[in-house]
């Protein structure tokens, strides 16, 4: 469907809403519109769904995006924090997803916000170049999602309080797991 | 190295009043899971859950099998909850294979789903009850269980890890004469958790022990992103059955159970709600239910997902879970990640233990509505 | 297809048979014989029926129910069966075993279970024996910076508390191990054993969880222990004694229980948690400190402080019948002992058999047991039963119940006894 067909990211399915601009919804639009006024070419919308929009932001904007996010829109708790590793790119994604518990309108509505951070052949976890600011002091409810993406993935994320391994065993002297390098035995 | 530790990984020191109590992970008040306590006397002072003794590595697992093979192992996590922690995967590849669901198996999933939310909720209120020193709630609702076990042995053929969702619809029609069965039991089911009242929920006993005590305000609730039983406990109305319905629960009526109260009793109650409003449910479903039709779309082997990522959510017995899926053409998934509602919940743990009795602690963590399993994926 | 033993051969079977029995009966002979003649012949014998009861008398005569019916008789008056066998420990541990089985199945008829079942041909009968079996053959594990003679002595001195406590109370007219004056005092005494044998057992296994429940219990038993003691003080201002027996005796025509409801029920939920039953089992609050002061102990040193256990729980439950349901009185319903045997004989056709000194026990005693017993069971019945009804309560709420609530309650209990003794109801003078 997409031209390219050689890297899996998901910025090609950005281009999928232009293709059938009918089907935007119009609500979700607005949401996204908004963001775009506030950041202009800071933000890149990825796609605007029924009921999800993404949102690309590098990681200097995170940061800012997320607090409007948060005053401006009236989006309330992360739900989830998803780490996606991209040897290819270099690059690790660290996806939140983002909703609503006190604006109605909202409830039913998931903001993706993505960013990006730089990723390392051999990671040292914690003391190299793969770090984010946390969103901790934005969205209180990232403080465990945040530790598992660091410990799943080597993301380090400057500004969190608590940075100690959860659900990996403290002596892991491997890889983080969830990086595409870490293979499973026998597969 | 050792002077420059990053912030949460460097020793802190203790007072010595301060003992430091390691509940679990062999503890018959944890779980599969460590609760690092710090009491001074009988007040707890910090609190650190350490969860990870039952991590399997389900997403990791995930990347290397193909859409359809995922399905039995996904459901390990809560294997009591097992309709509905697959859920969320299976719409997921649903909409990125492009699938319509026929409308008999969506009323054959809400039936199925509502079953297994009951036995989780039965489950989970045996150990709450056990936790509380009262065996006899240990030993109804794991007997009472049993009824809806065998209605989904009967419906899917295993008690437990059901694998009845697949992509396109349930993997196999209801038996001959379910819909006969399933309202007689549910019927019966419904009156005795009614019964469950007159010894626990209304015993003076466990109202004084749990009334007003692990409280969690609203605020709270909300910016601590808490979800399922322990939001709605805290008065916020948030069902995503309701909220955001997917598969065929807008044409059903749904009554969400909140309490303003915010405290351990009002988080044990919900799920108890939850289930007498469950067996409502699956009696409409079973109502409207097409009688007949088919309830499986036939996929290609082997399908390959559009190269896009997506996020779906359901209700769960616990609260909404969240399955994101990345999918890059390929027939494997290129990464799921399954967004459950007992990790999100634990964040309250050391939230609310912070000064609470000691006594309080089996409460209030078990009032959490956490499967210790399902945190660790 | 398996065969359980594939090199069976019955002839060595039964030559194996004939071995042991060989080798049981030359052993027997040899040395189990000349053993127990030689202790035999340290011993000063009784004289029985006018003839010293060597061992080879004896020996003849335990074919003789005739001769061996005396032999009973004066072992009977001795101390020893009173304090192994009938009013002492063999009584308590019989109904104490009887307890457990009968907790068992009525906790598992109450949550829709069976309960043990397989134990034993009939319903499980013999639960409880396996467990005990599979308790003494485990290992007994001592943490490392445990102190060990502490840790060991703990659970045997607490049996041995327990022991103490069963041999004050009566339970039939005379029969009593230890008849004392200051009986109840007595019982007060023992009680205030049990929180110090606690504390050491848990303080000595050098671990948090035991430590934690030790000081609860420590807790719970001291601030229990001031109402139980107030509660009983109505019933000695009505009897003026505090001779356990006498107290029993006092009640002939009505228990205390009519006089005293509220000091009953005051002594009856401090000993729920003097004995740590649900609701007050925080010492061993299984889901917040795995089992308290047990926590360390394995092996038979848990048996022996379950064995404690049922035996307190035996002897509070006594002690409520003796002081408030009225002890061994009650409607003689016990049957005399048939005359005709006494001076015809038991006859069976041809033969007709004299047995001298045949009325084993005198009806007042079976009688007196019979209703002790009944009384006793109900009691334990109610005790028993709040574990499947009620969940556990937390330290604060225990404590302040205990202190305020109870003790009030007691202090009520007390007016109320003086009020009767001084209006002249009861007491010199009045019904009794």
């Amino acid at each position: 469907m997409s031209s390219d067909s050689k890297k899996p990211t998901p910025k090609p399915a950005a281009k999928k809403p232009q293709e059938k601009p009918v089907e935007i919804p119009a609500f979700e639009k607005g949401i996204s519109d908004k963001i775009v006024e506030k950041f202009g070419d800071k933000i890149e919308v990825a796609f605007v769904k029924k009921d999800r929009v993404r949102i690309n932001v590098s990681k200097e904007n995170v940061h800012d995006v997320a607090e409007f996010i948060r005053d401006g829109l009236n989006y309330d708790h992360v739900e989830s924090v998803s780490g996606v590793d991209y040897p290819q790119d270099k690059e690790i994604e660290v996806v939140y997803h983002i909703g609503s518990y006190s604006d109605s309108s909202l409830e039913r509505q998931i903001l993706i916000l993505s960013t990006r951070a730089q990723r390392e052949e051999n990671p040292i976890p914690g003391n190299d170049a793969t770090k984010l600011p946390s969103l901790r002091d934005i969205f209180y409810s990232v403080e465990f999602h945040e530790r598992e993406v660091f410990e799943m993935l080597g993301v380090y994320f400057e500004g969190h309080p608590d940075n100690r391994r959860l659900l990996l065993p403290e002596d892991w002297a491997d890889l983080p797991p969830l990086r595409k390098d870490f293979a499973i035995k026998g597969r | 190295m050792t002077a420059e530790l990053p912030p949460g990984l460097a020793l802190q020191k203790v007072d010595e009043r301060i003992m430091t109590l390691n509940v679990g992970p062999q503890h018959p008040g944890s779980g599969h899971m460590r609760i690092v306590v710090q009491i001074d006397g009988d007040y707890i002072v910090a609190c650190d859950p350490d969860p990870g003794y039952v991590h399997r590595g389900e997403e990791k697992m995930a990347e290397y099998r193909n859409y359809i093979t995922n399905i039995p192992h996904l459901e390990r996590p809560v294997i009591h909850d097992s309709c509905n922690v697959l859920y969320p995967y299976v719409l997921g590849v649903e909409e990125l294979l492009g699938i319509e669901v026929p409308e008999r198996a969506k009323y054959v999933r809400v039936i199925a789903s509502e079953l297994n939310r009951c036995i989780y909720i039965m489950y989970w209120l045996a150990i709450y009850g056990i936790f509380l020193g009262h065996s006899t709630m240990f030993m109804w609702p794991a007997g009472d269980r049993e009824l809806l076990i065998d209605l989904m042995e009967k419906m899917t053929g295993a008690r437990v890890t059901h694998a009845h969702f697949v992509p396109g619809g349930v993997r196999n029609d209801l038996p001959p004469n379910f819909e006969d069965v399933c309202l007689r039991q549910v019927n019966y089911f419904e009156k005795r958790i009614k019964e469950y009242a007159a010894v626990f929920y209304d015993n003076p006993i466990l109202i004084s022990r749990t009334r007003d005590t692990g409280i969690l305000s609203r605020q709270d609730a909300i910016r601590l992103g808490t979800t399922g039983s322990v939001l709605r406990a805290s008065g916020v109305d948030y069902d995503l059955r309701k909220k955001e319905p997917y598969d065929v629960y807008d044409e059903l009526d749904i009554h969400t159970n909140v309490m303003k109260e915010g405290d351990s009793y009002a988080r044990s109650r919900i799920p108890w709600l939850d289930m007498i409003e469950s067996c409502k449910i699956i009696k409409q479903a079973l109502q409207k239910m097409p009688k007949s039709g088919s309830v499986r779309v036939k996929l290609k082997p082997n399908p390959k997902g559009k190269n896009e990522t997506v996020y779906k959510r359901v209700e769960s017995g616990r609260g909404s879970l969240g399955c994101y899926v990345v999918s890059d053409s390929k027939p494997e998934p290129y990464r799921v990640k399954l967004s459950v509602p007992s990790f999100r919940n634990l964040i309250a743990l050391p939230y609310l233990l912070k000064g609470e009795k000691l006594g309080n602690m089996p409460s209030v963590y078990w009032s959490l509505n956490y499967w210790p399993v399902e945190a660790d994926r | 297809m398996s065969v359980i033993a594939p090199n069976f051969k019955l002839s060595e079977f039964i030559k194996s048979l004939l071995d042991n029995a060989f080798w049981g009966v030359l052993l027997m002979v040899l040395v189990g014989i000349p053993a127990v003649m030689m202790v035999l012949f340290f011993i000063e014998m009784p004289v029985i029926n006018g003839e010293l009861l060597t061992p080879f008398l004896a020996l003849t005569w335990l074919a003789d129910p005739s001769r061996i019916l005396p032999v009973v008789h004066a072992f009977m008056a001795t101390d020893m069966f009173r304090v192994m066998a009938f009013p002492g420990f063999g009584f308590a541990a019989l109904l104490a075993a009887g307890t457990i089985f009968v907790e068992r199945k009525m906790l598992a008829k109450l949550q829709l279970r069976v309960g043990p079942f397989y134990c034993g041909k009939i319903e499980g009968i013999l639960q409880l024996m396996g467990d005990g079996l599979k308790l003494i053959s485990k290992e007994i594990i001592i943490p490392a910076k445990a102190d060990k003679p502490l840790f060991w002595a703990a659970p045997v001195i607490f049996v041995g508390a327990a022991a103490a406590f069963v041999a004050l109370i009566p339970v039939a007219p005379g029969w009593v191990v230890a008849d004392v004056d200051l009986g109840l005092l007595g019982v007060f005494a023992v009680i205030g054993f049990f929180p110090i044998i606690t504390i050491l057992s848990a303080w000595s296994a050098n671990s948090k969880f035991p430590f934690i429940g030790g000081i609860r219990a420590l807790f719970q038993m001291v601030s229990f222990e001031i109402p139980l003691i107030l509660s009983l003080l109505g019933v000695v201002i009505l009897t003026g004694t505090l001779n356990l027996s006498e107290i029993a005796a006092s009640q002939s025509s009505f228990p205390w229980i009519v006089f005293l409801p509220i000091g009953a029920i005051v002594f009856f939920i401090t000993m729920l948690a003097e004995l740590e039953r649900i609701p007050f089992d925080l010492p061993e609050a299984e889901s917040e400190i795995v089992a308290g002061w047990l926590t360390e102990l394995s092996g038979m040193m848990y048996g022996l402080v379950q064995l404690g256990t049922y035996l307190k729980l035996y002897a509070f439950a006594a002690l409520f019948v003796v002081l408030f349901l009225g002890g061994w009185n009650g409607p003689m319903i016990v049957p005399p002992f048939p005359a005709e045997i006494l001076t015809d004989g038991i006859v069976m056709g041809p033969i007709t058999a004299k047995i001298p000194g045949l009325p084993l026990f005198t009806q007042e005693m079976l009688n007196g047991t019979l209703w002790f017993v009944l009384k006793t069971v109900g009691v334990i019945f109610f005790i028993l039963l709040p574990r499947g009804v009620f969940p556990r309560i937390r330290i604060d709420m225990l404590l302040n119940l205990g202190w305020t609530k109870l003790i009030g309650l007691a202090f009520v209990n007390i007016f109320i006894a003086l009020g009767l003794l001084y209006a002249g109801v009861l007491g010199p003078g009045g019904l009794q």
